[in-house]
């Protein structure tokens, strides 16, 4: 605590001297600055911001690229309010995002050919897709932030999955069964969704690209054992489990009563919570008493222009009040511990008794197989 | 004076003899940027590994029991393959496993034969009886293709669902339920909603080609109704059905989202399992499945079109004239319109339920009746965020690529024609080569233009990079101009080459040859396909996203599937069906006014 209000302290005198530079180059730094906001429209908050700039960091003025995904900015998003917001704290800063269809593939790709990597952070990243960002390139695409990020020692221990330090969670959603309590029982462990009575009663993911459903087949992982999780899954297929393509058809399913029970997120009640609301049709159900975590994380390219600059994004965004903010407008549990994010978040957004995931050492051997051998099976089947 | 008025029609002349050649050229220069270079960058994967040749990637997958079922044989252990037979029949005929390849290709051909039955009749309807809104009805023809599949999928969950309309109507009548999802049935029957309309567009526009003269003249010789049907009337619809089918067929082997959507993981077809290759960056397997699908697709295109190369469509002439669809009470006693009013009834099950169901879900939310999902396309549009996908600029940007497509894709499509009906000894070769954008998989088009035009290329140290409007129209172009030749080929064929020949000799050029004489006895066919280029335009997808520079050059369906990931109103499709229900209003719309200005221009 004493160290960040000594850094704060110490980084409002050298953006006093920033602003002191920019005045001397009196003429164009209005338009430069205007040069600089490509991302338009939003300019107009900044303009006003010059007079808070004593509250700035170290790192004044430049341009910080964050590609995520594309609804995590955009009106009332995440993204939107972080960008306001840091913009404010850091006058003369622009952060601009950038969306590519891809998701991270985009800059793996981009790495492999050579083409240039025109982002500074990318956020948005879960494990497997840094494991997979490691081993397709012979150089790392990440640098590791360290030890020393303000804020990273507050982040909750199951979700600090990269022993690197190069991938830094700022939410995560607990993976976990979402079930009508009308047409079904709870069904408390993996063995019960292989009873009869649950025949054709569970729809889940594909593990090769959809989040959630990979995240439910590493459970079962941890739940059954490498060795075993094959054969549950046969077994799983034999009691008519549908594996649909993503997380929105299959809840387009579930919400089409296709089945009563989906594989979903631990937060899905903040979305249906009001007076006419059915709320025994969202049910949260943890299996084993566990939830799998799938931490979002944010990390650094290795080549990024202003590192320092999105150090200070990245502290930002583990403050607090960030922390609050992206909970509530992702719908997805702070990383930071003892951040509450609102009252109606608390009360319908479920915390499984357990925590469970898998670290980047443990997916990095076997993830691609896992995955490539369960999509056989069900393939086949 | 006369020497320099002489020189200007020298020039105008010379203008005119290099314009088919100069249009031929840039053709095959769009394509190889376009097209061939990209997707060659791709494929190469599966036959270079560190620099040199080899055919590992190849075998691998063509050895892989889960790939080639039974067939694996025959690349594993060749030797092996008659004992293997004879053992198989010794154990009674065991049922075979096909694996992924043989998978595809049955549901491919399931989903051909459902397009074409379900098509046809509507072929008829459309080409042999008058009735009110008949060209209204033609024209929306095209509309399922410009859907986008996660759409039509919404739709047919909420029409054949377990709690969908059919099986509410179904309840209402005492009759069964159906139960169809996650089943080869909903996939062949949602295959055959992309393409069925395909099979009667094209059929009713080589019927309505049909020179009635003909037909006279042979039941004036005595041929029965049916005996002229036969003799005449069917072998100028064949090459149009037999198009129509081969489209549907690679179509359907190379299908992926619908399949992805309604079937899941347990029917996965090889464009699915190719795409979830891409996604792991697995690139070597993923340019193999896509070398083997090119080739096969490849080569049923060039048997197809050595067929259709002996087939001719004779135009001009006067068309068969249409008999009034409603003739009174004798409506009700002719088997025929008895049998046509049946399937009317099945077409409104098929086409119209998904779509109402998708407007139905754009208003009603969690709790009945609801505008949130419109309120939330206005809210969009109104605000000043920074990344904000608005429904105006994304329906102007959709209708200006539309415009552009087929302004280069008619082109396109015509000079290749030309080339297929008048071109000399290996011609189906080159058209084939030419027609090549519908026979590679989608996926491995748009990997390959991300690699060489969105990362760019370097040349002479420095780097090209193409994106924004120029690169999605050309890109929208290369897609749609196979539709523009697969309309007009047969067309052009058909038409009496003393014609052309007497043009030429007369001193007309080439081109003002196909400008006076040929165009005109072809126009509906330019017109049929030049609707294709714009549908196609209209929804693309893949390539568009990967070619929109950041937020300014998104299109309806690129913003459709940017809010199906907002969940700013929970998790719904609610904003995603209102964009829908926008996409489908705006190209229906386009598409009445396609047809009804291409109609005032018809000779």
């Amino acid at each position: 605590m004493d160290r960040r209000q000594f850094l704060r302290r110490s980084s409002a005198g050298v953006a006093g001297l920033a602003m002191l530079a920019g005045c001397t180059g009196a003429g164009d730094s209005g338009s430069g600055s205007e040069a600089n906001g490509s991302s338009n429209g939003t300019r107009t908050t900044s303009a006003g911001s010059d007079s808070t700039a004593t509250t700035g960091s170290a790192s004044s003025g430049g341009t910080l690229r964050v590609a995520t995904y594309s609804s995590f900015t955009g009106e009332d998003t995440a993204g939107n309010w972080l960008k306001s917001a840091f913009e404010k704290e850091n006058s003369g800063t622009t952060v601009e995002f950038l969306t590519p269809e891809n998701g991270v593939n985009q800059y793996v790709q981009r790495a492999k050919q050579g083409a240039p990597i025109d982002a500074d952070i990318y956020l948005g990243l879960n494990t497997a897709e840094l494991v997979r960002a490691r081993k397709k390139l012979d150089k790392p695409l990440f640098q590791s932030v360290g030890e020393d990020l303000d804020g990273a020692d507050g982040l909750k221990k199951p979700l600090r999955i990269d022993p690197k330090k190069r991938a830094v969670p700022y939410d995560t959603g607990y993976i976990s069964l979402v079930y009508n309590e009308n047409e079904v029982e709870e069904p408390k462990t993996f063995d019960s969704l292989l009873e009869s009575r649950y025949e054709g009663d569970l729809i889940t993911e594909n593990a090769q690209q959809s989040d959630p459903g990979r995240a439910f087949l590493l459970w079962s992982i941890i739940a059954k054992g490498e060795q075993n999780y094959l054969d549950y899954w046969k077994q799983l297929v034999g009691n008519g489990v549908k594996v649909l393509s993503d997380w929105e058809p299959a809840y387009q399913a579930y919400s089409d009563g296709e089945a009563p029970m989906v594989v979903s997120y631990s937060t899905d009640q903040v979305y249906y919570h009001g007076p006419d609301v059915d709320i025994s049709k969202h049910q949260i159900g943890f299996l084993n008493d566990q939830g799998y975590a799938n931490p979002e994380t944010m990390a650094l390219f290795e080549s990024a222009n202003d590192p320092q600059l999105a150090r200070t994004f990245m502290e930002f965004v583990l403050t607090k009040n960030a922390q609050s903010k992206i909970a509530v407008k992702n719908v997805q549990f702070p990383a930071v511990k003892g951040v509450t994010p609102s009252k109606e978040f608390d009360k319908y957004a479920k915390e499984p008794p357990e925590t469970v995931t898998h670290s980047y050492d443990e997916l990095a051997g076997s993830v691609e197989s896992w995955v490539e051998e369960w999509s056989r099976l069900v393939a086949s089947g | 004076m006369v020497a320099a008025g002489r020189e200007r029609v020298n020039a105008q002349h010379w203008g005119e003899r290099l314009a088919v050649p100069t249009a031929f050229v840039l053709t095959v220069a769009i394509l190889a940027v376009v097209f061939y270079y990209p997707v060659l960058s791709v494929l190469r994967e599966a036959v270079v590994r560190a620099g040199s040749l080899t055919a590992a990637p190849l075998v691998d997958v063509l050895g892989d029991p889960f790939y080639t079922g039974v067939a694996h044989h025959l690349f594993t252990a060749p030797l092996s393959i008659p004992a293997g037979v004879l053992e198989w029949v010794q154990s009674g005929f065991p049922p075979v496993e096909f694996g992924l390849f043989g998978f595809t290709a049955y549901q491919a051909f399931l989903s051909t034969l459902a397009s074409v039955v379900i098509g046809l009749p509507g072929a008829y309807l459309l080409a042999r009886f008058e009735f009110r809104g008949r060209r209204t009805l033609r024209s929306l023809t095209i509309l399922p293709f410009v859907l986008p599949s996660i759409m039509v999928a919404v739709g047919f969950l909420a029409m054949f669902g377990q709690n969908g309309l059919l099986n509410d109507v179904l309840g209402a009548l005492g009759l069964g339920q159906v139960n169809l999802l996650f089943t080869l049935e909903i996939i062949v029957l949602a295959h055959a909603f992309y393409n069925a309309p395909l099979v009667t567009r094209l059929v009713t526009t080589a019927w309505e080609g049909v020179d009635a003269r003909r037909v006279e003249t042979a039941r004036a010789l005595g041929a029965g109704p049916f005996r002229a049907f036969r003799d005449i009337v069917v072998p100028q619809l064949l090459p149009a059905l037999l198009t129509a089918a081969l489209l549907t067929f690679v179509f359907t082997f190379l299908s992926f989202p619908i399949v992805l959507a309604l079937g899941g993981l347990r029917l996965a077809t090889v464009e699915v399992w190719l795409y979830a290759r891409v996604q792991d960056l697995e690139l070597a397997e993923a340019a193999t499945l896509g070398t083997i699908e090119t080739v096969l697709s490849l080569a049923l295109t060039y048997l197809y079109l050595r067929y259709e190369a002996r087939q001719t469509t004779a135009s001009g002439g006067t068309t068969l004239p249409r008999r009034a669809l409603a003739v009174g009470w004798r409506t009700l006693r002719d088997p025929v319109r008895i049998g046509l009013a049946i399937y009317g009834v099945a077409i409104l099950v098929l086409f119209v339920g998904p779509l109402v169901s998708m407007i139905v879900e754009s208003v009603t939310g969690p709790n009945g009746l609801t505008s949130a999902y419109y309120e939330f396309l206005l809210d969009q549009q109104a605000t000043t965020a920074a990344g904000t996908t608005k429904p105006l600029p994304a329906i102007a940007n959709s209708l200006a690529f539309g415009v552009g497509t087929l302004a280069l894709a008619v082109p396109m499509g015509i000079v290749v024609s030309l080339m297929a009906t008048r071109g000399g000894t290996g011609s189906r070769l080159a058209e084939t080569l030419m027609s090549a954008p519908l026979a590679v998989s989608g996926v491995v088009v748009g990997l390959g233009l991300l690699q060489t035009l969105v990362f760019g290329t370097t040349i002479a140290g420095y780097r090209f990079t193409a994106g924004g409007a120029l690169a999605i129209v050309v890109a929208h172009a290369v897609a749609a101009y196979p539709f523009v030749t697969r309309n007009v080929t047969p067309a052009l064929a058909g038409i009496d080459s003393q014609l052309v020949d007497s043009a030429r000799s007369l001193g007309a050029s080439r081109f003002r040859t196909l400008l006076d004489v040929e165009l005109p006895l072809v126009w509906t066919a330019v017109l049929a396909g030049g609707a294709f280029a714009f549908a196609i335009s209209i929804g693309e997808f893949d390539t568009t996203v990967l070619l929109a520079e950041g937020v300014e050059s998104y299109t309806m369906p690129v913003a459709l599937e940017r809010y199906i990931g907002n969940r700013s109103l929970g998790p719904s499709l609610g904003p995603a069906t209102a964009m829908g229900t926008v996409l489908l209003l705006v190209t229906a719309a386009s598409f009445l006014v396609i047809e009804r200005l291409g109609g005032r221009w018809e000779p």
